[in-house]
């Protein structure tokens, strides 16, 4: 027992350390707002997506030629970081006004060959508003005539659409407002959208009543050019984390100078969204190639985030400057996003030591928690989950298996852990396979995190029983998906990677919590009867 | 506003009675880690070491035959064995009952085990080598000790009929605060673990009567198998349970623990200390400990930092 002399000097310095983490941190991020005249705004990273499009065609010894359009910087969208690994594929670039695309042509092809062309897409939301008194124009310049034509696919002199224009458009002389506002709500409700991916033109998606995005905007087009307003069809892409083969179509309506957007699938109205990206302009087709080649594409987008660089270098010099700082790390080869995982991972330790301490949650380990959501990093957190459960499945399993057969411990979990190293592989394989590279991902789990886990899952199955391991993995799941959605959050990443001295602050929270004896939630349950129940407690206190 | 007050007056006895309860965070900071140093740990978890010191102060435990370390030690095995008729295999570090194998007698070549089932020497040697590898133990390397087999009082017999009940007793700064006893059920498989089904009883400490019974989280007044009623009965040997419990926990640098003895038909023997008692025996005992334990050490200045 200490006396309670040393128990004050405890206390003291428990206080005076508490204090420290608290005000130098606030201090040092003081300072660099005030002082070294942070522009916060530029702090914060900017999201973008990395766009990667792969193309494969089986050659059986034809020349093969593969053709399809590129983004191109604009006024909403820049594109860099451009990379073209073509393989055996010599490229072609073709640029006009509206469009870029690009060739890749090689002969005597055999076997199976591709291409995979990545870029990053910084982009942003654009939304206009249109002046609700604006006529419609009786004339336009002539450049614009392609964008009144009727052309095949978008039949605009259609009796059939010239009669259902005039039931949505009643008026005689609509203004352009009225007359967009009308055609758009039509498509948009009274059109039923429908997850389809071939063609359809025009008159066929207003015959059906239903169209996927590329009916509705051919419908769109050939409506308003009917109006004598111009119209054009945009081919693009939808960027959410993940691969996928859908793109999107959407329009563009010509409106006192500007080209207005409108998406009557997902009811963007003059305005689109940042994670749209333009490919192309016009009513064609994204990818063109020799036949009978088996052509296989798919895009994987990757939402990621990324510091404005321009704003950072503007900064002082001083040591303090956290671009300074990185830079240092950059230096010896460590890029920023490795040490985001390694800044986020204290955030992640909090959130468990939150849900074991005060919640009341039992998880395996301290750190796995943390640990596994930096792993799901790649995969997703739906994969980071699914990857965890099956370790502790196939760990679980070859435990039972090898228990009947009755081995020694250590061959034991040598075997278990070469099974789980072999079932990773057939996923990624299979994942592979069938293009879910979320799941590919999944080797990517680092080793050390899978030993610890099915080492320690079949420790404690051999001890507290199968009944105890499912309740354990249940609750750590509820934290792993905590401890991701914490240290995967804008936010919190901002906030750290401007301010890395907040991690004090982690542990200033840590030392509060390390003191904290206050009755954990689950314990209110647990006790329920003790605290909850009056009649119990009469008599007794 | 009536409402209002009758809620705040809830609230205040919700929170009254909150206080009197020892939650898991508060045991650790202000009873274990202030009470019990790190060095002093391996004391409760190494049942050999520990059973050194308790021995040497003159507690009485079960006689320890035979202990093994190494695994080329169990060519000897069955020779070793062949000198006693009944036995209990356990890992020195184990916890919760785990890994522990009660055998009565010999069957032919092989050997009884209490529950009636058969032990080939493979599976007795199996089970000793994955206590020495450290299963029962999230250790690796541990010792397995073979000792004594105690029967317990027919009191205690009648009690508790699937096997060795224990009685837990709670002690602070030399004194018992809390105490129950542990009764195996055919759902918690012959162990006197109450997470796995065991029947938990409350015992007054000083009377040493039965009071509450609790099984699966609910109260309970019979025995969920037997049937015979469990509250009200007086425990054999009682004051001779808590000098045990006194001495033992005198005997280790250890001030807040949990002592657990059985109680055979010429006295108590102590079976094992615990560093980190479990928290449950408040809900057996229908009582919070934290109340009991701040009027007991009313100086306690750690206690309220």
């Amino acid at each position: 027992m200490t006396s309670n002399n040393s128990g004050g000097i405890r206390r003291n310095v428990y206080l005076l350390v508490l204090a420290i983490m608290v005000l130098l941190p606030v201090s040092v991020a003081a300072y660099k707002l005030y002082v070294l005249d942070y522009p916060l705004a530029g702090l914060i990273p900017t999201t973008s997506y990395k766009v990667e499009v792969s193309m494969q065609v089986d050659g059986h010894g034809e020349d093969i030629s593969i053709h399809t359009y590129l983004p191109k910087t604009d006024s909403r969208q820049t594109i860099d970081n451009e990379l073209n690994s073509s393989g055996i594929f010599t490229s072609e670039l073709k640029s006009d006004p509206l469009n870029r695309e690009v060739f890749w042509k090689a002969e005597n092809v055999r076997g199976q060959q591709g291409v995979l062309y990545t870029y990053t897409v910084h982009s942003r939301h654009v939304q206009f508003n249109i002046p609700s008194d604006l006529p419609i124009p009786d004339s336009y310049p002539a450049v614009l005539a392609p964008y009144l034509a009727d052309e095949p696919g978008l039949q605009r002199d259609d009796p059939q659409i010239a009669a259902a224009l005039r039931k949505i458009v009643p008026a005689e002389k609509p203004t352009i407002l009225d007359a967009l506002t009308r055609i758009h709500r039509h498509l948009q409700d009274n059109l039923a959208n429908r997850n389809f991916s071939g063609y359809t033109d025009a008159l066929t998606a207003l015959k059906l009543g239903e169209a996927s995005c590329n009916g509705k905007s051919r419908l769109f087009v050939s409506m308003a050019r009917k109006l004598n307003i111009p119209a054009r069809l945009v081919g693009g892409l939808i960027m959410q984390q993940g691969s996928k083969r859908t793109t999107h179509q959407w329009v563009e309506i010509y409106v006192n100078g500007y080209w207005v957007p409108f998406d009557t699938i997902n009811d963007h109205f003059a305005e689109i969204p940042a994670h749209y990206l333009t490919l192309y302009y016009g009513d064609l087709a994204l990818f063109k190639h020799t036949s009978n080649v088996n052509f296989q594409y798919f895009f994987n987008v990757t939402k990621q985030l990324v510091q404005q660089r321009d704003v950072q270098n503007a900064l002082s010099q001083s040591m303090l400057n956290v671009t300074n700082f990185y830079a240092f790390f950059e230096r010896i080869g460590i890029p920023q996003n490795l040490l985001k995982i390694l800044l986020m991972l204290p955030l992640g330790a909090l959130v468990t030591v939150v849900f074991r301490n005060v919640i009341g949650l039992e998880t395996f380990g301290t750190f796995l928690p943390a640990l596994i959501a930096s792993a799901a990093r790649d995969t997703g957190l739906m994969w980071g989950i699914a990857g965890f459960l099956m370790i502790i499945l196939v760990s679980a399993l070859v435990r039972r298996a090898l228990d009947w057969l009755q081995l020694l411990h250590s061959p034991k979990m040598a075997i278990m852990l070469t099974t789980v190293v072999i079932v990773m592989m057939a996923i990624t394989v299979g994942g592979v396979q069938l293009g879910l590279f979320e799941l590919a991902h999944m080797t990517l789990f680092p080793i050390a995190i899978l030993a610890i886990t099915a080492e320690r899952v079949a420790l404690m199955e051999a001890e507290q029983g199968a009944m105890k391991v499912a309740n354990i993995t249940f609750m750590t799941l509820i934290v792993i998906a905590a401890c991701y959605a914490v240290m995967e959050s804008l936010f919190m990443q901002s906030l750290i990677l401007a301010f890395p001295e907040l991690l004090l602050v982690v542990i200033a929270l840590n030392l509060w919590l390390g003191k904290w004896i206050g009755i954990r939630v689950l314990e209110f349950v647990r006790f329920r009867r003790l605290i909850m129940s009056p009649q119990e407690a009469a008599g007794r206190t | 506003m009536k409402l209002l007050r009758e809620f705040f007056s809830r609230m205040s006895d919700t929170r009254a009675r909150a206080a009197t309860v020892l939650s898991m965070n508060r045991r650790n900071l202000h009873y274990i880690y202030t009470r019990n140093q790190r060095k002093h740990f391996p004391l409760a978890d190494d049942k050999l070491l520990a059973k050194e010191i308790l021995v040497a102060a003159g507690v009485r435990m079960p006689e320890t035959y035979l202990t093994y370390s190494y695994f080329y030690e169990l060519r000897n095995l069955e020779r070793e064995l062949g000198a006693y008729h009944d036995f209990v295999i356990k890992p020195a570090q184990g916890s919760g009952g785990n890994g522990i194998i009660v055998i009565v007698g010999r069957s032919g070549s092989d050997w009884l085990g209490i529950s009636g089932k058969i032990y080939t020497l493979y599976d007795l040697q199996k089970h000793i080598s994955d206590i020495i590898f450290g299963i029962y133990s999230f250790d690796l390397g541990d010792r397995a000790i073979i000792e004594s087999r105690i029967t317990q009082h027919a009191e205690m017999q009648e009690l508790s009929p699937l096997g060795l009940a224990d009685v837990r007793v709670i002690m602070c700064d030399d004194i018992p605060v809390m105490s129950m006893t542990r009764i195996p059920t055919r759902q918690s498989d012959g162990k006197a673990n109450l997470h796995q089904g065991a029947l938990g009883v409350a015992i007054d400490i000083v009377t040493g009567i039965t009071t509450h019974g609790r099984f699966l989280g609910q109260p309970i007044v019979n025995h969920p198998d037997s049937g015979i009623h469990l509250i009200g009965r007086a425990l054999p040997y009682w004051p001779e349970v808590i000098e045990l419990a006194r001495l033992a926990a005198r005997s280790v640098p250890l001030k807040y623990l949990g002592v657990d003895i059985s109680i055979s038909p010429d006295g108590p023997q102590l079976l094992e200390i615990n560093v980190r008692p479990g928290l449950e025996i408040q809900n057996v005992n229908e009582r919070g400990m934290l109340s009991i334990l701040q009027a007991m050490t009313m100086q306690g200045s750690d206690d309220e930092q």
